[in-house]
């Protein structure tokens, strides 16, 4: 039963899209307001079906229905109620389940905002394109990534999700908040498709869909930072990034997202970089696809080797298809609806965002280059050659001060043109915190270029923000804490105790492995000292429960908590999976991991990794997010201009409605 | 490659043109078409490579030719697998590895022993790991035989290995005959090597195997 209400949702979904495509194009073809209205009822269809389908599978997981091939597979009677819930997307056909699900809950509330403008054919267009992404994933359900294949030979259990995936309760978190991210895209992708495709490239639509790309990076964001949380907590290496192809793919949208974020308050106060900021969401959307077919496809090597599936051909073509449905618009329409508006400075707001736009743009390419360098040059020599984590290391980092002084510089540079007097007296306090930053780090011990660099180019940049939000409390009282400056300034404070944070704990990592024994003997202490701190082995601890077995061992930490690593096993995996258990305070985190199972002679092998201010990441990511919130809130309103946005003479389809000539009211008085 | 980054590379600065400089023809559609083409020949990259669990190499290589051992010399002298008189154990370890630094004082043991006589040496592969963090291991625990680099994880996919200790013991002819998961010792390595070099002349390794 479960199987035929799920196939019957994503039925529904398959249905309402090409419905939905059909009488979209129809509508706006022929102009028939009545028939673009009908994509309401097609959005409220597609999300049912969703709904349905999720439901179906989610029962099914609950009820250990194993007649499903997806439940047999990833499910067991064993597994806690937590991770049975969260198994509906650990592997691929329930990832695209969910996504799907997602993506119609965003067509739904794009219908939902705009439906007093439903026959607007800029919404026409959009809703299209986000109709003919849903009828793709909802496609791929009844195809290759089918979720609810039936089972002739019904097992009587299964063996649970991937050990990985249910031994820390954040990997139940981190795939829905990276696919909100994901799927958010799709919305200013949309808008950016409707923008090229009508021609309407004025600032109307940019407002509208500005807040949906910041919604779709927050939730990219937090995605990320829990996915860095979670294998710091549990992979054990001491790490929580390592430009992994699967980590790459979730960055590259980020970063192209970032720099729309910025560029688009160019074009919002000086209208230009209108083709630029398309571009760039156009991207970003690519990239989210890019990154989903290098990560499911198989084609590089990753660590998180989740999938071995069918559907790579079908997202690369996808992929194709974006890129060449992109690129044919910007170059046919491009060039007619540029901005003839020039910077006046370099020394300006404006000139610092395009600064920053060109150096995320770098980073953007110089980490997709990277992630698809070994199948590049598979191609040409024959010869696999992963470029690896030093070349990441070598590549970023001055891509990444870079970043860092951009923060210091932008926030103080007024728009149009700075004279050097102004940037003396705005720079000045940002200066000397960034001094004092840097003399403290000195203070404290820390030595070396980069690390120092960073610290002082992140205080000065902390400044920056500081004054920015100083000067906006004081003027506007707490209103001064909202809005999308001073939002993004608190964003900025984020990003900079990630950047120390990286790099303190990049730099100053204490690593040692030691085997410990709870009598001490010669060549085998009870205690060891890493870093100041001492490790005390109290005693092995092991417990069997029908969802896994693990073997312990509970260490005391500077006399204080106890702590206890382990190893675990789980019944579908021979391979022993570590959970290091983790001491956080301000300063550093003492990472505790076993390497060996204790021995029955009372020895055990034990990894420490000191890394100082890891804490400050997840400290970092949570203020990135208020800010987001805050950003996301009208702060002061400012009319944005709005520039000539001469609508394209429709030479080629003389059926263009004639209301374009309108000016659009989007945005305003809201 | 190198066509493809510059191409790139030009994309990203004409990407920026639309801001700075003076109306030109059509610039816009040419960077266009520099992108479409890019991503084309990306597209076409991707569509014509194999997936991982093809390329995977074979787990079990005992009894077949040893895969050459690619990467740059740490520590010690440059070697050459083929042409050999000698039993060579070739050891993936890292200094991170427990079980590696367990089995270090083994490694040595049977390095010294049969250096003496000359009849069989030690080959260390780094596994993921750091020169200075190796140089900084031997010169700490000793040891003075062939370290070589990791030739980015590619030799430890030829031979495939799955996780560091695991050592093979290659014949004076090139072949596989044993391979050993985590930590190896003196004795085991000594009882295999006899179990050949007893009566039979080696080119009968094949069969033995």
């Amino acid at each position: 039963m479960n199987a035929a209400f799920g196939t019957g949702g994503v039925v529904l979904g398959v249905a309402g899209s090409l419905g939905a495509i059909v009488t979209l194009a129809l509508g706006l073809r022929g102009n028939r307001p009545a028939l673009l209205r009908m994509s309401r009822t097609y959005a409220l269809m597609v999300l049912a079906g969703a709904v349905v389908s999720f439901a179906a599978m989610e029962r099914a997981l609950i009820t250990r229905d194993f007649s499903l091939e997806y439940v047999a597979k990833n499910g067991s009677s064993a597994t806690p109620a937590l991770y049975n819930f969260a198994a509906l997307w650990s592997a691929l056909e329930g990832s695209i389940l969910l996504w799907g699900l997602i993506l119609a809950g965003f067509t739904v509330a794009v219908v939902w905002k705009f439906r007093d403008r439903l026959t607007d054919p800029l919404v026409g267009w959009a809703l299209l394109t986000m109709f003919v992404v849903c009828l793709f994933f909802f496609g791929l359900m009844l195809g290759p990534a089918n979720p609810f294949r039936v089972l002739a030979d019904v097992p009587a259990d299964g063996p649970g999700p991937n050990p990985l995936l249910q031994n820390h309760p954040l990997m139940a978190f981190h795939p829905p908040m990276l696919y909100l991210g994901y799927v958010g895209f799709t919305v200013p992708f949309a808008f950016a498709i409707a923008a090229l495709a009508t021609g309407r490239l004025g600032e109307g639509w940019l407002v509208e869909t500005r807040r949906w790309t910041l919604f779709a990076w927050t939730f990219l964001t937090v995605g990320i930072i829990l996915g860095a949380w979670w294998s710091h907590e549990v992979l054990g290496w001491g790490g929580y990034w390592g430009w992994d192809p699967v980590e790459n793919a979730s960055l590259l949208p980020w970063l192209t997202g970032t720099a729309f974020i910025h560029s688009v308050m160019v074009q919002e106060r000086r209208g230009m970089l209108r083709v630029w900021n398309l571009s760039l969401l156009c991207a970003t959307f690519a990239l989210t696809i890019l990154g989903t077919f290098l990560t499911r496809s198989g084609v590089v090597d990753s660590v998180h080797a989740f999938s071995n599936s069918t559907i790579g051909p079908l997202l690369l073509g996808f992929f194709g298809l974006i890129v060449a449905v992109t690129v044919g618009l910007v170059g046919w329409r491009g060039d007619r609806l540029r901005s003839p508006a020039r910077i006046d400075s370099p020394a300006s707001r404006e000139g610092a965002f395009l600064l920053n736009n060109v150096v995320f743009a770098a980073f953007a390419f110089v980490v997709l280059l990277g992630t698809v360098f070994p199948l590049i040059s598979e191609a040409l020599s024959n010869e696999r050659v992963t470029v690896g984590v030093p070349y990441f290391e070598r590549m970023t980092m001055p891509i990444g001060l870079m970043l860092l002084f951009l923060m210091a510089m932008a926030p103080v540079l007024p728009w149009r043109k700075a004279s050097t007097e102004t940037l003396r007296t705005r720079l000045l306090w940002p200066g000397w915190i960034g001094t004092g930053v840097l003399m403290f780090a000195v203070l404290i011990g820390a030595r070396g270029f980069a690390p120092l660099l960073a610290f002082f180019l992140a205080g000065f940049a902390g400044g920056a923000a500081l004054r920015q939000l100083a000067l906006a409390t004081r003027r506007q009282g707490w209103r001064g804490l909202v809005g999308r400056t001073n939002g993004g300034m608190i964003v900025h404070i984020g990003v900079l105790l990630i950047g120390v944070a990286f790099a303190a704990s990049n730099s100053y990592q204490v690593e040692r492995d030691a085997r410990l024994c709870i009598e001490a003997t010669s060549g085998c202490p009870s205690t060891i000292t890493v870093d100041g701190h001492t490790i005390t082995y109290v005693r092995a601890t092991s417990e069997v429960t029908p969802a896994r077995s693990q073997v312990g061992g509970q260490f005391q930490v500077d006399g204080g908590k106890v702590y206890e690593p382990v190893l675990q096993k789980f019944p579908n995996g021979t391979q022993q999976i570590g959970r290091p258990s983790v001491r956080n305070s301000p300063t550093d985190s003492v990472l505790l991991s076993l390497t060996d199972p204790p021995t029955s002679t009372g020895s055990v092998a034990l990894k420490v990794i000191v890394q100082p201010m890891i804490v400050w990441l997840w400290i970092g990511g949570g203020v990135m997010v208020v800010g987001s919130i805050m950003a996301a809130f009208p702060g002061q309103r400012r009319r944005p201009i709005d520039p000539v946005s001469a609508p394209v003479p429709s030479r080629d389809r003389p059926a263009d409605p004639p209301h374009h000539e309108e000016p659009v009211p989007v945005g305003a008085g809201r | 490659m190198t066509t493809v980054a510059d191409d790139s590379t030009h994309h990203d600065g004409s990407a920026g043109a639309p801001v700075g400089r003076p109306r030109r023809a059509r610039p816009t559609l040419v960077a266009a078409v520099v992108v479409g083409v890019v991503m084309a020949l990306l597209v076409l990259v991707l569509a014509t490579r194999e997936r991982a669990g093809e390329r995977t190499a074979s787990a079990d290589l005992i009894g077949e030719q040893a895969p050459s051992v690619g990467g740059d010399v740490v520590l010690g002298q440059p070697f050459d697998l083929g042409a050999s008189d000698r039993w060579t154990v070739v050891n993936f370890f890292a200094t991170w590895c427990v079980p590696c630094i367990e089995e270090h004082p083994e490694l040595r043991a049977f390095a010294e022993e049969h250096a003496e006589r000359g009849d069989a040496r030690v080959v260390s592969v780094v596994y993921d790991d750091k020169s200075s963090d190796v140089r900084d291991f031997f010169e700490k625990n000793g040891g003075t035989w062939t370290v070589v680099g990791s030739d980015e994880g590619r030799t430890a996919l030829d031979w495939g290995v799955a996780k560091v200790p695991e050592s093979y013991l290659v014949s004076p002819t090139g072949i596989i005959v044993e391979r050993f998961v985590g930590g190896v010792t003196r004795q085991a390595l000594d009882q295999v090597i006899s179990l050949y070099d007893q009566p039979v002349a080696i080119t009968s390794t094949t069969e033995g195997g």
